[in-house]
């Protein structure tokens, strides 16, 4: 086959994952679960896509409280007791690699893989 | 020299190249969050292995340079992903070498790339146990033809400037 050709089928094929990408990554079909650590435990795993109504957990450390805003698809620190905020001000929780942390408190909201917790696929409800 | 100490020689010369290749290239902080983007600069050896000298020393440069590689730069967990997407594309490479002359490299380097990170997917959905990281291959898909074609230049250029020097060797 001549050069021309390999380029043509490498770049209809850069092309198609290109499409694939966006489709995957506009969908829903990404990690939707997301766990609530305090001092290392599991608080609660919530599944965002089964969440219908917001709600608020409150979680109480050594320095304050602190606001978790769970809603449709979204979860986000509200508030924070502590002087920095640097949880609220991580925003809501969109990727992977960076998970919401708060230090003083000891809490991290991340998302899990969801194959060590088929077993526990808790509702939203079920706690907090 | 007799045919087979040079070729010893030149199989332990090239596993070197290729094993600070990928020292180095392991030094690199990734580009990436997306675990497996990257240049695979040692594949370069594993090609040009493939055709100044042959199969079967293709194939000892390539599982020399990743349990070599393993040991120098990467962990337990890392050998497993280099040896799955190697032996493919070594698989695919000496199955496809007749059907590709050497100024058709760049598209072999490609087909290879992408089934090395096709095969490193399959380790980690394996290895993971989770079908989901599926869900990254079409961005390795881009990232494997655009490193295999470049790594597959490397290659060629370093041949046909060989052959050009002497042309007995082909």
């Amino acid at each position: 086959m001549k050069n021309s050709t390999w380029i043509i089928i490498f770049s209809v094929v850069i092309v198609i994952c290109c499409g694939l990408w966006l489709l995957i990554s506009n969908s829903s079909y990404s990690f939707k679960i997301v766990g609530i650590y305090q001092n290392g435990e599991l608080v609660e795993r919530i599944n965002l896509d089964t969440v219908t109504e917001q709600r608020k957990i409150i979680l109480n450390g050594d320095h304050g409280n602190n606001t978790i805003l769970v809603t449709n698809e979204h979860i986000k620190m509200e508030s924070a007791d502590c002087p920095d905020k640097i949880c609220v001000k991580h925003g809501e929780l969109t990727e992977n690699t960076t998970p919401i942390v708060c230090l003083p408190n000891r809490i991290v909201i991340k998302f899990e893989n969801s194959n060590n917790n088929s077993d526990v696929d808790i509702k939203a409800g079920a706690a907090g | 020299m007799k045919k087979n100490t040079k070729n010893l020689i030149l199989v332990a010369l090239i596993t070197s190249l290729a094993l600070v290749a990928f020292v180095i290239e392991a030094s690199i902080p990734p580009l990436t969050p997306i675990y497996g983007i990257k240049l695979g600069i040692a594949n370069v050896f594993t090609l040009f292995a493939l055709y100044y000298l042959g199969k079967k020393e293709a194939a000892a440069v390539t599982v020399l340079r990743i349990i070599l590689g393993s040991i120098f730069a990467g962990q337990a967990v890392s050998f497993i992903y280099s040896m799955c997407g190697g032996i493919l594309s070594l698989l695919l490479m000496i199955l496809l070498k007749k059907y590709f002359t050497v100024n058709k490299l760049w598209a072999l380097s490609g087909l290879c790339a992408v089934v090395h990170n096709f095969g490193q997917i399959m380790a980690a959905v394996f290895m993971t146990g989770t079908i989901q990281v599926m869900v990254y291959f079409p961005i390795l898909v881009i990232s494997g033809i655009i490193a295999g074609v470049f790594t597959g230049l490397c290659a060629q250029f370093a041949l046909m400037h060989l052959k050009k020097q002497n042309n007995n060797h082909f």
